[in-house]
């Protein structure tokens, strides 16, 4: 059932993202900067906080606010710039945490970021809540009425807290500093949970790209100065309001509880959360279905780091060894690992990686795909990743590129790419995911910089680069990715015919100079 | 065609945002235009109590700071609400003390929407348990009592600290039966607030200041 439902968000995901890279690109895509665009209206909304703060008055505080919303200049439109962002950092921590759940990236030692996730935007609905109490207008008072209602379904209390709202007596000056508390202390704590939800990350990506982070900060100062945002009139306890403006980014659950008995209404709020915080569990592959965690072979691995530097989680460490091939040996951790297989691409000596999914691995498959009777000489080989190009494989084939699937594009060993082309593919088209959508965080970059840039484990100089392409495409990207197939094409067909040369030595072909051979 | 499109995301970034801006201030309607009679008071209910002195061998067992005269276990007292809207009664609920165990204070909160308009409002709370008379169940200890028939593991200080202790909780119950008759102007989207004011030991009706 809920596997179901990951099927179908990714077929959403997939389907918007097409078109946000399309209008945007896919390095300026906001829905694959929904995260650091959450960082970014975070910092925003904690700038502007601290210059509404020196204007607040627990002691009147709907004065105060109508006072700083009546100065256009340094008031109102900071005010509309911290609420816009607010309600701006609900919409993004809702797209980030449905492209993680589509994605499967939910279970698993993916379970801490998560947790600390729902977390988050727990607490990001309790400062709007807190926020919008503030004010105290005919909005934060129905807020600070529904929440009172709700929360006195708990018989803790020692007096109902519903009792400050009736009218009985004026509603007291602590209610609001202890609000204005919450309202600053909160967002300190979202600052902890943050650094939960990215410790388990190496190199996490704080902000966007500067053009996607200004333009959207820009927005929204636009519209807060455009559009001044308006100030509800003030609460009274002896007045019934006939419409209130509500924020629904953080008032949606309202009109849905509203009738409901303040027991059930708890109920349905915590079994929300819940439901939330459970997806791990539910979501998690288990049995066959669980990728295995990446093994290393102590006997090939010489040491070198690498696959530390390059692992996106920080799963392997290098630990002390007594043999004479080298002083450290790889150590995966498998509560961290989540089976990318990006450590296999980053091996020069082919010594560590998922099971199966190994370099060497890769060569033994690659040398059964060279020997396939299908194969023609002189095809252009297109290595799609499994979660993207590899959803329109038949497209390509069409186009007379023989498809070699991968799991992720991260994963692949540079070898393989060498043998394809001394196999007698005249070119290799490697389709992988855009950057910032990659499923295992950092495949493209590795890729990229091991074909181009030199990186450890990086594609032979005797490798005719003119023969390699790679190409950003996602799962929707089909005509894109075709169109780079035909110019690719087009471009090998300038060049000479390919040489074939199958005589596949693995320690030959893939240990970097110098290394010592297998012991 | 690749600036046609950018200009299209351009646009609609520019519509998103003003979408939120739109959606950042719904109108939510609040209630359809009736009138609402607020009943919210809170009080301490009236003990149930079974007392009864201590012995002196009792007491002696005690650390002298745990010394009470008169020890009591019990309950508080529930109470029935009543509202009548012209004759006609319109609320009708049994009122408990707070908490798990319901000695906590009583809180009265409902709030009851009415046509506008004139109405007589008749409010009844009333107690529902008979609570035993302070004397004969001991309750209060009379300050005359004579003089052996008192611990004498307690001075006389403590004694009158715990008489007056007793005293002051009995004062401070809710009486046990409050009412309120009173001819109400109801206006459309306006509260009017029935309140136990503890000063005056009785309930009262607020209207909104004109």
């Amino acid at each position: 059932m809920l596997r179901a439902l990951e099927r179908l968000a990714l077929r959403l995901l997939t389907a918007i993202d097409a078109v946000g890279n399309r209008l945007y690109g896919s390095r300026f895509n906001p829905l694959y900067q929904s995260g650091t665009i959450v960082v970014v209206l975070y910092l925003t909304i904690v700038a502007t906080g601290l210059w509404l703060i020196l204007f607040y008055r627990v002691a009147a505080p709907w004065e105060s606010v109508a006072s700083l919303t009546a100065n256009l200049w340094i008031g109102n439109w900071v005010r509309g710039l911290h609420r816009y962002a607010s309600d701006l950092a609900v919409v993004a921590t809702v797209v980030h945490a449905f492209r993680m759940f589509a994605q499967g990236r939910s279970w698993g030692a993916r379970t801490l970021a998560w947790s600390s996730g729902g977390i988050l935007l727990v607490l990001l609905c309790l400062c709007g809540w807190t926020g919008y109490v503030l004010v105290w207008d005919t909005f934060g008072q129905s807020l600070a009425r529904e929440g009172a209602r709700i929360l006195d379904a708990l018989p803790i209390l020692s007096e109902p807290t519903s009792r400050a709202f009736t009218g009985e007596r004026p509603v007291p000056g602590v209610f609001f500093f202890v609000t204005l508390f919450a309202h600053i202390g909160v967002p300190l704590g979202m600052g902890v949970v943050f650094w939960l939800h990215i410790k388990r990350l190496e190199r996490p990506l704080l902000l966007p790209p500067r053009a996607l982070m200004w333009t959207t900060i820009g927005l929204l100062t636009g519209v807060a100065l455009v559009f001044p945002l308006p100030i509800a009139p003030k609460a009274d306890a002896f007045v019934l309001p006939a419409a209130v403006p509500a924020d629904l980014f953080f008032a949606f659950w309202m009109p849905m509880v509203r009738g409901l008995d303040a027991g059930l209404a708890l109920t349905c709020l915590v079994a929300a959360v819940a439901a939330l915080l459970i997806v791990p569990v539910a979501t998690a592959r288990r049995g066959a279905a669980r990728p295995a965690p990446s093994t290393v072979d102590e006997d090939i691995c010489t040491g070198c780091l690498q696959c530390s530097l390059d692992c996106p989680y920080g799963a392997i460490e290098m630990i002390e060894r007594t043999s004479r091939r080298s002083n450290l040996v790889a150590r995966v951790d498998p509560a961290l690992c989540v089976s990318c297989g990006i450590c296999a691409g980053s091996c020069a000596p082919m010594g560590v990686g998922p099971p199966g999914r190994t370099g060497r691995d890769q060569i033994a498959h690659v040398q059964e795909f060279l020997a396939a009777p299908v194969r023609r000489a002189g095809e252009v080989v297109a290595v799609c990743c499994d979660r993207g190009a590899g959803a329109y494989g038949p497209a390509l084939s069409a186009e007379g590129a023989a498809i070699y699937a991968v799991d992720c594009a991260g994963n692949l060993h540079t070898s393989v790419i060498e043998m394809l082309l001394r196999g007698g593919s005249s070119g290799v088209l490697v389709l992988a995911c855009p950057p910032r959508d990659c499923w295992n965080r950092e495949g493209p970059r590795w890729l990229v910089e091991r074909i181009y840039h030199e990186r450890e484990a990086e594609l032979q100089a005797r490798v005719d680069r003119d023969r390699v392409c790679v190409v950003h495409a996602t799962a929707a990207e089909r005509e894109p990715a075709l169109a780079a197939l035909r110019t690719f094409a087009v471009g090998l067909s300038s060049l000479s015919v390919p040489t074939v040369d199958r005589t596949a030595d693995i320690h030959a072909v893939c240990e970097p100079a110098g290394a010592g051979g297998r012991s | 065609m690749k600036s046609l499109e950018r200009a299209i995301g351009m646009a609609t970034a520019l519509l998103a945002t003003v979408g939120i801006t739109w959606t950042s201030s719904v109108p939510m309607s609040s209630s359809p235009a009736v009138a609402l009679l607020r009943l919210a008071w809170t009080a301490r209910p009236e003990r149930i109590e079974d007392c009864r002195p201590q012995r002196e061998e009792e007491l002696a067992k005690l650390p002298a700071h745990m010394r009470q005269a008169v020890v009591c276990t019990g309950t508080t007292a529930a109470y029935r609400l009543e509202v009548r809207r012209d004759g006609a009664v319109i609320a009708d609920q049994i009122v408990r003390g707070g908490g798990l165990r319901h000695d906590r204070p009583l809180y009265v909160f409902r709030d009851i929407s009415l046509p506008p308009g004139d109405a007589a409002i008749t409010v009844r709370f009333v107690r529902v348990d008979a609570v035993s008379e302070p004397t004969a169940s001991g309750t209060a200890v009379p300050a005359d009592s004579p003089r052996d028939h008192r611990p004498a593991a307690m001075n006389d200080d403590r004694r009158r600290r715990e008489d007056e202790e007793r005293i002051r909780r009995q004062e401070e119950a809710i009486p046990s039966s409050l009412s309120l008759d009173r001819r109400f102007h109801f206006m459309a989207r306006e509260v009017i607030l029935v309140t136990y004011d503890a000063e005056r030991r009785e309930l009262v009706g607020v209207e909104r200041e004109r």
